[in-house]
């Protein structure tokens, strides 16, 4: 995409991104979603269209440069086709036609989508704006744009806020799933985890077991969270996991991306939980928002997809001449089918896997799949 | 008094508070009960460290209590002392329903309680211990001295070089006229036994060779000549270490190296001496295959064994990683090789904890598990769960030595470590024993095994 669709301002800011990323200087997938979504905002703010194939294509061009720069923090792909999906909605609410009378394809997937309308989707809000978009306008081609571009800024609020708000979501039934006295087994360092526990303890008593999670030891920090928020914790290195299952009610995890078969990449560690937690009939529940969810099949998964660590943190150069003798290892993630987790917890209500293809088929519009 | 304590007391405080809380009048009991709980706000306010808190917790109802053991005169010292940590239990558990924070951190140590705090060491000696063993029971509490075979072989040879000249330092006078070796060295051999408990748990090892070398003192000929006793004694550990540890392992070297291949893949977790051994060896006989190392705190014992396989010339190729990277690398393996620190009747293995995981995901995977292990480690009964019987490593392996932020335990907050765990026999395929392979759940019909033959 040229420079001059984008604004330079844009551009740079897009390039900014994009070397953060690759650089890992953003990591997680709520502060990439929301990193990439500020930036979709001041692209959409600055871009030039006439038309609505023109914006969806520059929003395209920049998920398609983020997606590249990291391609493992899926929700960067799922925060742009959010965006898509949003502004598709309001494009059509804006300019009179609504979306049952578009262009659409008889498919299973449609059916249920338009049978189970869902509530937060679509609220038409730019009632004064209908009627007045005129695309490729030859006079005046910025017309358009100025028509559309505050109900856009507004669809881009919308994802914002539930970003926002995400963990406060999620946590929000904590209470009906803990109950008192149990305990909870939970590893590594996720965000989304650590809220839902704080939110249980407001109104019971339970103990949580976090196994500290090498080399990143992501278990250390969320335990010492945990207890100073005085909810009753015990560390134990991953090694236990299994001889401790056996006094654990639940297990809970966090998710780094949820597919659509139901299965998800999460930090490596919680395979082997959840397949203790299995050996021993203990449900395993994912705590995750929607942003999480990414329209991709991981029928055939692959050793590289779950991308690599620095070796340092599991064999240090203290080891002297160890290091040049021996192949390290140190993924990030574990690929966790579905078969091994009971339910999603997600900011809007709770989901068993086999139900994620179809949350996904509402939340993005198939066209984006390849962005 | 408040209507909780009244139905807590009577369960929660064992008999020999009785006499003493009836001794008590109503507003003394009441009194004492308020100065425990201000006692207790008094220490949960100051938020100390929780070693601090821990040695903190029971003195100070103790001394708030101190007056109601003057007046229930009968009472024993001791037994008041019980009755007041009961009685403070049970006022924790009336406590709770105002407050909260106590009912967590009782209810996590009444999770936990079986395991027992790990103890420091070496320094308390009581009785006539050999030298020879507070040095063994040091280099126990220090981990110097670790595995199931080195601890038995270290025991035994220290008792080889212990008894007996011990008993001549503190036995001689007595032996001849009314005492016989055989009696006078069970009676010795106790306090040793009891140090080197103390250090550490007994390995099942150490137990079943105690127990076989119990049994040959007992079944020596009361007749025999001292010195000739002793030095048949001396000579039958040396047979026992001999036969039922290093000749099997040798036998295990030999039966396990026929299963790895060309071009194997071997997985192995932490270190296991015969392990190693079987590796060494295949290596040696020229066999071309590569060895993943897994590893986890708190040992670490991983990185010994990587030093020793990467000693080798040619070097073996090596691959190490920690317990959770295990399913991403378990697609490569052919076989994975496990050791074992004691084989229960029915089949399932007390080892190293992350054996049982690392069982577990090569189950998942189809790849067949071998644990090698000599009939020495075989224990009666059966072993359903790892987390009943357990050993926590000391808090100083508490902490990985690279993290830039050591963790301290806080009253909300314990940080354990158990040594152990134990694989079902349903993810082992087969037992490497020094009579064969065979399945884990024929460990019971090894006469071996069963029969204690000889020492």
């Amino acid at each position: 995409m040229s420079t001059d669709t984008f604004g330079g301002a844009s551009q740079r800011s897009v390039d900014n991104l994009a070397s953060r990323l690759r650089r890992r200087q953003v990591v997680g997938s709520r502060a990439t979603a929301l990193e990439t979504l500020l930036v979709l905002r001041q692209v959409v703010s600055k871009a030039r269209f006439s038309n609505m194939e023109q914006l969806v294509e520059i929003i395209r061009s920049v998920g398609r440069r983020l997606v590249d720069a990291q391609p493992k923090e899926h929700s960067v792909g799922n925060t742009v086709r959010k965006v898509l999906h949003h502004i598709r909605e309001e494009y059509h609410t804006a300019s009179g036609t609504n979306a049952a009378t578009m262009p659409q394809t008889f498919s299973i997937a449609k059916f249920v989508l338009l049978g189970q309308p869902r509530q937060h989707t679509v609220a038409p809000k730019a009632g004064g704006a209908k009627g007045t978009l005129k695309e490729n306008d030859p006079d005046d081609p910025d017309s358009f744009a100025r028509g559309l571009k505050p109900v856009l800024m507004e669809a881009i609020q919308d994802v914002l806020d539930e970003l926002e708000t995400v963990y406060d979501n999620v946590s929000k039934n904590a209470k009906d799933h803990i109950h008192s006295d149990e305990i909870i087994l939970t590893l590594g360092m996720s965000k989304t985890v650590e809220a839902f526990l704080k939110s249980a303890a407001h109104h019971r008593k339970y103990t949580v077991i976090v196994a500290e999670t090498a080399p990143s030891y992501g278990g250390r920090e969320m335990a010492q969270s945990l207890s100073s928020a005085g909810i009753s914790t015990f560390l134990v290195p991953d090694s236990s996991m299994f001889a401790i299952m056996s006094r654990v009610n639940k297990v809970i995890l966090g998710a780094h991306a949820i597919f659509a078969n139901g299965g998800m990449f999460a930090t490596s560690g919680s395979l082997i939980a959840a397949t203790a937690a299995q050996a021993h009939r203990t449900p395993v529940v994912v705590c995750a928002g929607q942003f999480k969810l990414t329209p991709l099949w991981n029928l055939y998964h692959e050793y590289g997809a779950l991308d690599f660590g620095d070796p340092n943190s599991v064999l240090g150069f203290e080891e002297g001449d160890l290091v040049d003798k021996v192949e390290v290892v140190n993924p990030y993630y574990d690929y966790i089918g579905p078969e091994l987790i009971d339910g999603f917890i997600t900011n809007d209500g709770d989901h068993p896997p086999s139900s994620i293809y179809r949350l996904l088929k509402e939340t993005y519009d198939d066209e984006d799949n390849e962005l | 008094m408040p209507v909780p304590t009244k139905i807590e007391a009577p369960s929660g405080a064992p008999p020999a508070s009785q006499p003493s809380q009836k001794s008590m009048t109503k507003a003394e009991r009441r009194e004492l009960q308020e100065r425990q709980r201000a006692a207790k706000l008094a220490q949960k306010s100051v938020a100390a460290s929780s070693n601090a808190g821990k040695e903190a917790a029971p003195s100070k109802p103790k001394a708030a209590s101190a007056p109601s053991q003057k007046k229930s005169g009968d009472a024993s010292g001791s037994g008041a002392a019980k009755s007041s940590l009961a009685k403070d239990a049970s006022n924790n558990a009336s406590a709770a329903v105002d407050d909260g924070a106590a009912k967590s951190v009782s209810r996590g140590l009444r999770i936990f309680s079986h395991f027992g705090l790990p103890k420091p060491v070496g320094h308390s000696i009581k009785g006539d211990i050999h030298p020879a063993i507070i040095r063994l029971g040091l280099l126990f509490s220090e981990f110097r001295i670790c595995g199931a075979n080195a601890r038995c072989i270290a025991t035994l040879t220290a008792f080889k070089t212990a008894c007996p000249p011990s008993i001549f330092h503190s036995f001689d006078y007595a032996t001849p006229s009314h005492n016989t070796l055989s009696r006078h060295l069970m009676t010795h051999l106790s306090p040793q036994i009891t140090h080197l408990v103390a250090a550490r748990p007994m390995s099942v090892t150490m137990g079943n060779a105690i127990r076989q070398l119990k049994l040959e003192i007992s079944g020596s000929d009361i007749d025999m000549i001292e010195q000739d006793a002793k030095d048949a004694l001396c000579h039958k550990i040396d047979n026992y270490i001999r036969d039922r540890i290093i000749i099997a392992d040798e036998v295990i070297q030999e039966l396990a190296g026929k299963k790895i291949n060309e071009g194997d893949v071997i997985l192995t977790y932490a270190r296991s001496s015969v392990v190693e051994k079987i590796l060494l060896n295949a290596h040696e006989e020229g066999k071309r295959f590569s060895v993943i190392v897994v590893d986890s705190r708190p040992l670490l014992e991983g990185k010994a064994l990587l030093k020793t396989l990467t000693n080798t010339d040619p070097p073996i190729p090596c691959t190490y990683a920690l317990l959770p990277a295990l399913p991403s690398l378990m697609t490569e393996v052919t076989t994975v090789l496990l050791g074992a620190h004691s084989l229960s009747a029915n089949g399932s293995v007390y080892s190293r904890a992350g054996t049982a995981l690392v069982a577990m995901i090569a189950k998942g995977h189809s790849v067949p598990v071998m644990v090698c292990c000599e009939t020495y480690k075989f224990s009666e009964g059966v072993m359903l769960d790892g987390f009943g019987k357990n050993e926590l490593a000391p808090p100083r392996f508490s902490n990985p030595i690279k993290h830039s932020q050591p963790l301290a335990p806080t009253p909300n907050l314990e940080i354990l470590n158990p040594l152990y765990d134990l694989t079902p026999p349903s993810c082992i395929t087969a037992v490497v024993t020094e009579v064969g392979l065979i399945p884990p759940s024929s460990i019971s019909s090894i006469p071996l095994a069963l029969g204690r033959t000889n020492l």
